[in-house]
């Protein structure tokens, strides 16, 4: 109850942004349930209905394999949630870890951001489509390649703002108090870069889902057979003409998904640094 | 000014050769022996060893770099695999495909994304700005071949008006008019873009709203119009400016598969092709010459970006 009473807090005014924390939670939840949801199994070939339309029972329509959309719908909101909190994670992870020791210790940030920062050099997707060849296709190496992408930015923000805090009179303080490296790095400077991180997370959320996507239309991606919404796109792009609707449902789907992820981190982001905020009324 | 030209070129050379470094090993990064993967395979461990021999893969690996290193500065970025050519020349030969697109669609960017950004700031917290803004933030959420392909069904297939795939050169027949190849991708490259230079006028134009010489330019009673572009814009655009090296980054990354999209005979195709045919010098050299643009770009941004705002060569 207390929870929901600050996420109503946190986007009071902004009912856009909550309509989309509202479709991110329904997605959560169809991944979470996907076996009970989908009515046919999404693997299962059926040539004789191949290409039919949307309709009953296929309420999404069949794809060039006779496959039921929806249940590939439904089993691609998994994949979309695998692949979103699992590259968040590897971001955060080696990310953090890079910025904030980078800012801790001097000589090891030097060298450490350089590399950094010539990373940054690459962009997004080719870095991706690079580090994609020397790896198998595969959900793991799908999500720690967007992963280590987007591990670049958030060492460089986290970098930035370890090195302020750093300087805080609280950590002195702490320091005075006998406090190890350990212990200032994790429980002084972690804490306060909490909502900053958050703000980041959701970001690297939405472009994990168009990377993903793209990736999976390059057929570098994860394995053709795995149903994940840019696998059903690239998969049925050349039905385009005869089955237009193929590409309706999971292109919609990934374009609400992220559009709805970029509104709720505007949101957490105005309030973590009110400096960016948009002003707009409902959205 | 001077100074700080010659401080930022010098910052310049760690950055290169750290990244000539990364690009060179990204060959050797490749599991297995890459001679083995190079030749295919039929080859025989004869020609493996002959090709080792060739490439100085025998030597440490300092000696391999700074040979590598050699080769590239005097324009030699090995020889592609699939086509048995130099790499320069197989690079050479998309590169007026993407060019033209990268202007064309740096055209639509500047023609839609500046005024739309302007009204959306002059009109902030209205109707019109918060269709403009939501709408920018919709197209930035939209995959860019997710686009193409739909603007391609709509305006190839359904209305007829360009043409859906391919590209021939503006010196083949047609000439100039093979333009309208690229109206249809340059769009589909457009739309992310533009919708990140919107938010972006509109973030500072707001930022720069806020500063003393605007209300001073309001007091004196000048014309609002006068106020919003002469004063706040002509500001607001440093930071625009600045974001120049994120675009282009950007547009190298979707480029990627626009091109793919409409199978245009580009250098973003290429790397996906050579990805796919494991043409590794080609997708290296590819690399490399992308992100050494990419930093005289940066370089070229830092300096404008210094001779429009004095206060920045000064810190």
């Amino acid at each position: 109850m207390i929870i929901m009473q600050r996420v109503l807090w946190i986007f009071k005014g902004r009912r856009l942004a909550l309509i989309g924390l509202f479709w991110l939670c329904l997605v959560a939840v169809v991944a979470l349930i996907a076996p009970l949801l989908a009515p046919f199994d999404p693997f299962e070939i059926n040539p004789i209905m191949r290409l039919s339309e949307p309709g009953i029972p296929y309420l999404f329509g069949t794809d060039h394999f006779g496959r039921d959309s929806f249940s590939r719908s439904v089993y691609g909101a998994r994949m979309a949630i695998i692949i979103g909190l699992g590259s968040v994670s590897v971001a955060l992870i080696v990310g953090g870890v890079v910025g904030m020791l980078s800012a801790y210790f001097n000589r090891l940030g030097h060298f450490l951001m350089r590399v950094v920062d010539v990373l940054m050099a690459f962009p997004a997707l080719l870095l991706a489509l690079v580090l994609m060849t020397l790896l198998e296709r595969s959900v793991t190496n799908t999500i720690i390649v967007i992963g280590i992408v987007y591990a670049t930015t958030t060492a460089r923000i986290l970098f930035g703002m370890t090195l302020k805090l750093k300087e805080e009179v609280f950590i002195d303080a702490a320091k005075c108090a006998g406090a190890g490296h350990g212990a200032l790095l994790f429980r002084h400077i972690l804490p306060n870069l909490i909502s900053p991180i958050l703000v980041q997370a959701s970001f690297i959320f939405a472009f994990a889902q168009l990377q993903a996507a793209a990736l999976d239309f390059l057929g570098l991606g994860l394995p053709p057979e795995i149903p994940s919404w840019g696998n059903m796109l690239s998969e049925e792009r050349i039905y385009v003409t005869r089955a237009p609707w193929l590409l309706i449902f999971p292109g919609a789907l990934i374009i609400l998904s992220v559009f709805s992820m970029n509104l709720v981190g505007d949101v957490l982001r105005d309030k973590v640094d009110p400096r960016f905020k948009l002003d707009i009324k409902g959205i | 000014m001077l100074v700080y030209t010659f401080k930022r070129l010098l910052a310049c050379i760690p950055t290169l050769l750290i990244a000539s470094i990364l690009v060179f090993l990204f060959i050797h990064l490749i599991p297995g022996d890459p001679v083995a993967i190079l030749l295919g395979d039929a080859a025989t461990p004869e020609d493996i060893a002959a090709l080792t021999y060739e490439m100085g893969l025998d030597q440490p690996i300092w000696t391999q770099y700074l040979l590598w290193l050699g080769n590239v500065l005097q324009g030699d970025l090995g020889t592609s695999i699939f086509f048995h050519e130099p790499v320069l020349s197989v690079i050479a030969d998309g590169a007026e495909t993407s060019i033209l697109l990268a202007l064309m669609t740096m055209i639509w960017i500047v023609v839609f994304g500046i005024p739309i950004g302007i009204l959306s700031a002059t009109r902030h917290g209205s109707w019109v700005d918060q269709i403009t803004s939501g709408g920018a933030m919709l197209f930035a959420s939209i995959p860019t071949f997710w686009l193409g392909l739909y603007l391609i069904l709509i305006f190839s297939v359904g209305l007829g008006w360009f043409p859906s795939s391919g590209f021939p050169s503006i010196s083949d027949d047609g000439g100039l008019l093979n333009i309208r190849f690229l109206v249809l991708p340059s769009l589909t490259l457009a739309a992310p873009n533009a919708a990140l230079i919107i938010r972006l006028v509109r973030a500072s134009m707001l930022d720069v709203s806020r500063e003393d010489h605007v209300r001073t330019a309001k007091a004196k009673g000048l014309h609002p119009m006068a106020v919003s572009l002469r004063h706040i814009f002509r500001n607001a655009l440093i930071a625009v400016a600045a974001a120049f090296g994120f675009t282009f980054a950007a547009l190298v990354s979707e480029a990627v598969v626009t091109e793919t999209v409409f199978s245009l005979p580009g250098i973003g195709r290429l790397v996906v092709q050579s990805i796919l045919r494991r043409d590794y010098p080609v997708i290296q050299g590819v690399i490399l010459i992308i992100v050494v643009l990419y930093i005289i770009i940066n370089l070229l941004v830092d300096l404008a970006y210094a001779r429009l705002d004095p206060r920045v060569s000064l810190k």
